[in-house]
């Protein structure tokens, strides 16, 4: 199988796998049934407590709960694919809330399209500071989601800002042909965003750069530009996911996002996306937000006091990237 | 000359290298080494790049794993686990690069990991500490201060002190210890370069000594005995006395095999007209280089590591930040800012780390073929898989990459089959004016060597400009109409070699080192 064998005799005619190779194969082979066999077993299990749990009502009801969860994780998706992490996410999806709530009475529903232009272009600002001033994604949006938290917090005074007006919401809470409308609107964003990784130039781009940034950058990517869209675009996702928000709570809230930053980056990890960039996808995010949301669901049936939640967040986190991570990439662990 | 016999050695070797092998992915880094090392004399290793100097040097030092063959150690057979094990048998190496922490004193440097009673409870005993460290930079005579911080020192005072570091073994083994020196005059000026002669022969007293350099001269000046590497091989045993620098030349690049090899016949004339012209190209480790490359013409440039030859052509390719100079590709500015910008204006360039730098090899044959030019594929804002299998059936075929599909992941396939992959990426666009070649051939077998300079010479002949930078002389001179020869980051000479003409390369390589 070494390539050395024939080092003398000129072309080999068996390409044998490079080292690693098989291993890796295997693995992505558990990475490919894993997730969506987990959410299986998982609503099995559950329906033996209560077999209502299948029942369709029961099950849109959990898709409709998990599309403000999903459009965030599919959002964070396309930064972990570029091999970054966006840890404002949520903090952005709280200031978009309250944004959203506060702009009501002056746009009405089309106060949704601003709302999510500003939450993109706070992505996209994190992005060029990650690219231009070269600083680590990691501290760029922990800087991003103190500073959004607190912006929030700012703006809102602190409190709840309750939406009078229903009427301008009631697009994002409603029903179109017996589905929810939050539900539809989460699965456009997994078509939308799906399609451009699987189908363009640029869907490319995001793997290539995850995979080997500089291999990437030597084949005349533009490394620099993809990121910056990949950041603005876990930004408007962020604000699209603070809109579903309000509409679910007839309130923007600046602690809204609190809890929802673990939830997210675990729906992508759980789902299989590595989180050192390359591997991964929408599809697996969105089989991955449901587990975590089918998770939640089940932890109140079974009684588990909500305590746990977090505990299950940061042990599921971390069994699944000891599961996904590509270790090859690994030189030095910080 | 070759294969000198040296009477038989009165004392048995303190290390001693035999059959030992080693592989790399897709390269034969060792091929049965067999060497070694005696009390008190300085060994000389001299190689073209990949003869395998570094692989023998980091096998000794335990940083990587021989596949076969023994290192045996004052007469006992060792398997190496790494650098702390090797110390403790009493092999040191002063790395290349240099390996002391910066921010640190220089007392603190010598004994790190090894502190013994400059440490009391867990903490320094920074006098002790001070007076330890002084024993061992006494030994070479050094001037330089124990408790001066490491990153204050000239880079020729820290090589001092690395030596001092490695002497610290005496210590620890009780044995005299063998000193690995790898390229230690590399970045040395003449002057620094005599001190470090100076301790090498204090050295010499109390411990063996590995010396590696490209330069001939220093190494038969400080050598008792000197390698010569070829493929992984030892190919002669020297006594510097008797040869000079010539003799070397000729026995480091050798007779690899005949002219079909490189495809001497389909040598074409180049066009006249000027594909690229650079002038004054600056950049950190290439300064005022200035040259010319006509449409069909390929360009060798020459040069030892730290020529600048690297850093000319990644900054041609806009891949080294802050490089600047008047570029015209076709009359036009190139931009030098990124690979972005060299890519649109027809510029390709295959780098010589194609594992990490050439494939993404995760991804597919057929993704990484289309990487660059994925436009043309392209059906409004989305990628049309009918046309883009097409498009790479037609090269895999074309260029006989041997893949079990388009579809396989570009990291299984063979070295060879990879880089043609690499060069399709390029081939496939019919913009492409200028391809830049980082040692295209690293790590391939003979027969897929041969298919890349087939494919070499069919670019040129189809117009394209090809920059090469070559593994060995002998490629570079065979495959080059002309042959630019690079020194300590400048063009030094610029000579012509048609075919049939081919300079001597031993005069290539006098003006190299």
């Amino acid at each position: 199988m070494t390539e050395t064998a024939v080092e003398t005799t000129g072309p080999r005619d068996d390409d044998g796998p490079a080292p690693g190779a098989g291993r890796r194969s295997r693995r992505d082979l558990a990475l490919l049934f894993m997730p969506g066999a987990v959410l299986v077993l998982l609503l099995l299990a559950l329906s033996t407590r209560n077999p209502d749990l299948l029942s369709p009502d029961s099950l849109l009801a959990i898709a409709d709960s998990a599309a403000p969860l999903m459009v965030l994780a599919i959002g964070v998706t396309v930064v972990i694919l570029c091999g970054g992490i966006d840890l404002s996410i949520a903090a952005l999806a709280a200031l978009s809330s309250v944004l959203f709530a506060l702009w009501i009475p002056l746009f009405g529903a089309a106060a949704a399209v601003p709302v999510i232009a500003v939450a993109a272009l706070a992505g996209a600002v994190q992005g060029l500071v990650h690219v231009k001033a070269k600083v680590n994604s990691f501290i760029v949006t922990l800087g991003g989601l103190a500073l959004w938290s607190g912006i929030a917090l700012v703006i809102s005074g602190a409190r709840t800002v309750p939406v009078t007006d229903v009427d301008a919401i009631r697009w994002a809470f409603t029903t179109v042909a017996g589905l929810p409308s939050a539900v539809l609107i989460a699965l456009g964003a997994v078509v939308v965003l799906g399609a451009v990784l699987r189908l363009t130039p640029a869907g490319r781009w995001v793997r290539a750069v995850g995979h080997a940034e500089q291999a990437a950058r030597l084949a005349g990517i533009p490394v620099g530009a993809v990121k910056v869209a990949a950041f603005t675009t876990s930004g408007a996702c962020a604000g699209l996911a603070g809109v579903l928000l309000v509409a679910r709570t007839f309130s923007g809230a600046p602690s809204l996002g609190a809890t929802l930053l673990l939830p997210a980056v675990a729906a992508v990890v759980v789902g299989g996306t590595a989180i050192t960039g390359g591997f991964g996808g929408i599809g697996r995010t969105v089989i991955g937000a449901l587990i975590v949301i089918v998770l939640r669901v089940g932890l109140s049936l079974i009684g588990v006091d909500a305590g746990f939640e977090s505990i299950i967040y940061g042990v599921l986190i971390i069994g699944a990237v000891a599961v996904t991570i590509d270790r090859t990439k690994l030189d030095v662990l910080k | 000359m070759s294969n000198h016999v040296r009477p038989a050695a009165a004392t048995s070797p303190v290390l001693a290298v035999r059959g030992l092998t080693k592989r790399y992915p897709g390269v034969l880094a060792l091929d049965g080494m067999d060497l070694e090392v005696r009390p008190r004399e300085v060994v000389g290793l001299i190689g073209e790049n990949g003869a395998g100097k570094s692989t023998l040097l980091k096998s000794l030092v335990g940083l990587a794993q021989p596949d076969s063959g023994s290192i045996v150690v004052r007469g006992e057979e060792v398997r190496l686990r790494g650098v702390a094990h090797a110390a403790s048998v009493g092999i040191g190496m002063v790395f290349q690069e240099q390996s002391l922490v910066p921010n640190i004193t220089v007392a603190e440097n010598i004994l790190l990991g090894a502190e013994g009673s400059g440490v009391r409870g867990g903490l320094f005993r920074w006098r002790r500490m001070a007076e330890l460290a002084q024993v061992q930079l006494d030994k070479i005579g050094s001037t330089v201060s124990a408790r001066a911080r490491t990153d204050s020192l000239t880079f020729a005072q820290r090589q001092m002190v690395e030596v001092a570091k490695v002497l610290a073994l005496e210590e620890r083994t009780a044995h005299e210890p063998v000193v690995l020196l790898d390229e230690p005059t590399s970045v040395l000026e003449r002057e620094e370069v005599e001190t470090l002669f100076a301790q090498v022969r204090r050295l010499r007293e109390r411990a063996s000594v590995v010396f590696v350099s490209h330069r001939l001269d220093e190494v038969l000046e400080i050598s008792d005995r000197v390698y010569v590497l070829r493929n992984g091989r030892v190919v002669a045993e020297v006594d510097p006395a008797e040869v000079d620098a010539t003799d070397l030349h000729h026995l480091l690049i050798g007779r690899e095999s005949t002219g079909s090899h490189y495809h001497d016949d389909a040598q074409q004339q180049p066009a006249a007209d000027v594909r690229l012209s650079v002038r004054d190209l600056q950049t950190a480790g290439c300064t005022q280089a200035s040259f010319e490359i006509r449409a069909g013409e390929v360009l060798g440039v020459a040069g030892v590591q730290g020529s600048g030859r690297e850093e000319l052509c990644r900054a041609l390719f806009g891949a080294v930040p802050g490089a600047r100079g008047e570029v015209l590709l076709d009359g036009k500015p190139l931009r030098l800012d990124s690979p972005r910008a060299a890519v649109l204006a027809g510029v390709g360039y295959v780098p010589s780390e194609r594992r990490t730098e050439g494939v993404v090899s995760s991804m597919s044959v057929t993704e990484n073929m289309s990487m660059a030019h994925v436009g043309t594929v392209c059906r409004g804002p989305v990628i049309d898989g009918r046309r883009e299998r097409a498009l790479v059936d037609t090269w895999v075929r074309r260029l006989g990459i041997r893949t079990p599909s388009g579809d396989t992941a570009i990291g299984t396939l063979s070295g060879g089959n990879q880089q043609k992959v690499v060069l399709a990426r390029w081939m496939v666009s019919e913009q492409l004016r200028l391809l830049i070649l980082d040692h295209p051939t690293r790590g391939l077998d003979v027969g897929a060597k041969s298919e890349v300079y087939e494919l070499i010479r069919e670019l040129a002949g189809s117009g394209c400009a090809v920059l090469l930078l070559s593994d060995t002389l002998e490629e570079a001179l065979a495959m080059s109409h002309r042959v630019l020869v690079m020194k300590d980051g400048r063009i030094t000479a610029c000579l012509d070699a048609p075919r049939g003409g081919k300079p001597d390369p031993v005069a290539i390589m006098e003006a190299m080192v």
